[in-house]
């Protein structure tokens, strides 16, 4: 079977199948490479061993210092990991997005998920709570609830009736976030001393990410992220006008509400535990677009893997360039991510969203 | 088209191979440092438990490899004589020009875990604002201690904890009484200012918004001790106030804070140089003086060296007149 030109280069089935594949492989490379690299130079053999006596049946006499056991292990590993799920959850939540509102410009935080979880943050930061609290502390719960809340209170302005007009949606997601991020603004004046680590959190970081978060990032974002992929077919339906996929028997509106809440949902558990880390959530699905095409079926999975790699090389850069300094990982996706996109608009002679 | 993906799938099985390969051969960058202690001849004291700043209970076995998350914490450290332990410090750890021999653990807000564990410290002295990062290292079992002093009492106490910690009682009781001779000699001559000795006076953060500081900070301490009375006593933390409510109170003198970042001096400038800030008697008399912010803003030993900078700065028949 010839795959087809139809102004891309891959939009054959198994073209994609290979792409799914061969991303796959690549992740695992990936993830691998993060893990050696870091501010401190370990090498890549104790890092293999490091690894490989994790397994049960693996048994290794350690010949290198604990410390670089609590390195890789405890450090990097968690790091690696909650940057690719991250990169993972908010790319696909990004090209949901795009799907659902028909615009190449939608990024998962359009409805008001950054400026929700943003407040709850601030105000996690602000609030004289005593610092016991186990796992993952307060201001990730803050974050979640934040988000959640300014979004279901879009979704309250925005409804008619039983339906969800997207412009209505759009326009209440930008209003309900500029008011919060107001808010937000007025809070950060008079924080004080609290004010650095706001605007540090508020950049989005992946330093000190634990397992205690990944064990509450994954669940969400693996169960959001398999609903979306499983709709995906709907999403495909979506693109066309919303009253012609009615007459084709989809019940549009509880279709939105669902891949809405899905998508959210993953975008604000991640938000909630790094920060608002903006451009993958764009540059991404339409990376992906001009390479494979905009069938949601293979668009949504092949998001998810390229995101979680180009999180994990992103993350990568911020905390190695200037080690043992971090750069605002939010710097380096716009840095890297930009040209690149660019680039690829200019290789494609036709528009393809 | 299918022969180039096909290319693509072998390559990334290849790299795959290849990253398993690599890791059979040494090449890499250096291992950390076989650890020893950092300093020899100094018997590891017994596990003392010690209560923070922030209340919490640290047991701190030794305290033979130090890192400190602050410049602060890294001053009292070298007062103290101890820093022949101290094997991490923060990019802004500038004072003594010694510390910067010391390696760097990353920014003040921003501590690089990696590097801090790859340091193997036994003691790691934090303040208020690393919470996340306290948590981390109790996790790892790395003893934290956190340094939260807010007034100059407190800024002696944190010291005494840090001797208490660091199984050095002596250097740290050494130091504080020194510094509380410097801050009794102030007070003492101030002690019965009332009315009219106190000298009217601010301290001035910043110039844009004009930030002043309130009346719950330390610098009101400071204005208090040096026989000062702050224009803006009844207000807290930094409050921006307009021009004209700094005109009406009409300061004697006006101490601002330089040097915030790279030695910029713009707040300085703007208030010897504003024009309709000409009236108020700080202006008129010449006393608009300049303090470098990391003497004044870090909460350490030489906070005593601002008093006394504080004390010339509003009553020079008493104590000298200052360098400016």
């Amino acid at each position: 079977m010839q795959p087809k030109h139809s102004g891309t280069y891959f939009t054959g089935r198994r073209t994609r199948i290979y792409g799914l594949v061969g991303l796959v492989l690549l992740l695992i490379v990936v993830a691998a490479i993060a893990t050696g690299i870091g501010s401190v130079g370990v090498p890549l053999n104790t890092t293999f061993s490091i690894l490989v006596d994790k397994l049960p049946w693996v048994e290794i006499t350690p010949t290198w210092p604990d410390a670089l056991t609590t390195i890789i292990l405890d450090i990097r590993l968690p790091r690696v990991i909650l940057a690719g799920l991250v990169g993972a959850a908010l790319a696909v939540a990004g090209a949901t997005y795009q799907g659902l509102f028909r615009n190449p410009l939608a990024d998962p935080y359009l409805i008001g998920v950054a400026q929700g979880a943003s407040l709850g943050a601030v105000v996690g930061f602000l609030l004289p709570v005593s610092w016991n609290l186990a796992g993952y502390g307060l201001i990730p719960l803050l974050a979640f609830a934040g988000a959640l809340a300014a979004t279901a209170t879009v979704y309250l302005l925005a409804r008619v009736g039983k339906t969800l007009p997207v412009t209505t949606l759009i326009l209440a997601g930008v209003a309900l976030g500029a008011l919060l991020a107001s808010i937000v603004s007025y809070l950060i004046i008079s924080s004080g001393e609290a004010m650095h680590g706001i605007i540090f959190w508020l950049m989005g970081s992946f330093a000190l990410s634990k397992w205690s978060e990944i064990w509450v990032v994954l669940p969400y974002v693996a169960v959001g992220t398999g609903f979306l992929i499983l709709f995906a077919r709907m999403l495909n339906v979506m693109q066309l006008d919303e009253e012609q996929a009615q007459q084709l028997g989809v019940n549009v509106e509880r279709l939105k509400l669902a891949l809405l809440a899905a998508a959210t949902l993953i975008t604000a558990t991640s938000v909630a535990f790094v920060g608002t880390i903006g451009f993958v959530g764009i540059i991404i699905p339409h990376t992906v677009r001009l390479i494979w095409g905009a069938d949601h079926r293979y668009l949504l999975p092949l998001a998810c893997l390229t995101g979680a790699i180009f999180m994990i090389l992103t993350d990568l850069v911020a905390r190695t360039a200037l080690a043992p300094t971090e750069i605002p990982i939010g710097v380096i996706t716009a840095i890297c991510g930009a040209p690149f996109f660019l680039y690829l608009l200019r290789r494609r002679k036709k528009a393809i969203f | 088209m299918k022969s180039t993906l096909k290319l693509l799938a072998v390559l990334g099985l290849a790299a795959v191979l290849l990253a398993a390969i690599l890791t059979g051969c040494t090449c890499g960058a250096t291992t950390p440092e076989e650890t020893t202690p950092a300093t020899t001849g100094v018997t590891t004291p017994s596990p003392v438990v010690v209560t923070d700043q922030k209340g919490r209970e640290v047991t701190v076995a030794a305290a033979t490899r130090i890192v400190s998350l602050a410049p602060s914490n890294t001053e009292i450290i070298y007062a103290m004589g101890i820093a022949d332990r101290l094997v991490g410090r923060t990019d802004y750890c500038n004072y003594p020009p010694e510390a910067s021999e010391v390696p760097s653990i990353g920014g003040f807000s921003t501590p690089d875990l990696e590097t801090i564990v790859a340091l193997e410290p036994d003691l790691v002295l934090a303040t208020s604002i690393h919470e996340e990062i306290v948590g981390q290292l109790e996790a790892l079992g790395i003893a934290t201690v956190v340094l939260n002093p807010q007034t100059i009492d407190d800024i002696l106490a944190s010291i005494d904890l840090v001797g208490r910690a660091a199984g050095a009682e002596a250097e740290a009781t050494a130091l504080a009484s020194e510094m509380s001779a410097r801050i009794e000699a102030v007070a003492a001559k101030t002690a019965g200012m009332t009315g009219d000795d106190l000298v009217r006076t601010c301290f001035v953060v910043w110039h844009d918004p004009l930030m002043l500081a309130g009346g719950d900070t330390i610098y009101e301490e400071l204005i208090r001790t040096a026989g000062g009375a702050n224009i803006v006593s009844d207000q807290s933390g930094y409050p921006s106030i307009d021009l004209e409510d700094v005109i009406v109170t009409d300061p004697q003198v006006v101490i601002v804070g330089y040097g915030m970042g790279d030695g910029e001096d713009l707040a300085l400038q703007y208030l010897r140089d504003e024009p309709r800030l000409a009236g108020i008697a700080a202006r008129q008399n010449d006393r608009i003086y300049g303090i470098d912010q990391d003497i004044v803003g870090r909460f350490g030993p030489r906070i005593v060296d601002a008093l006394e900078q504080f004390a010339s700065f509003l009553h020079p028949e008493l104590f000298g007149t200052p360098d400016q």
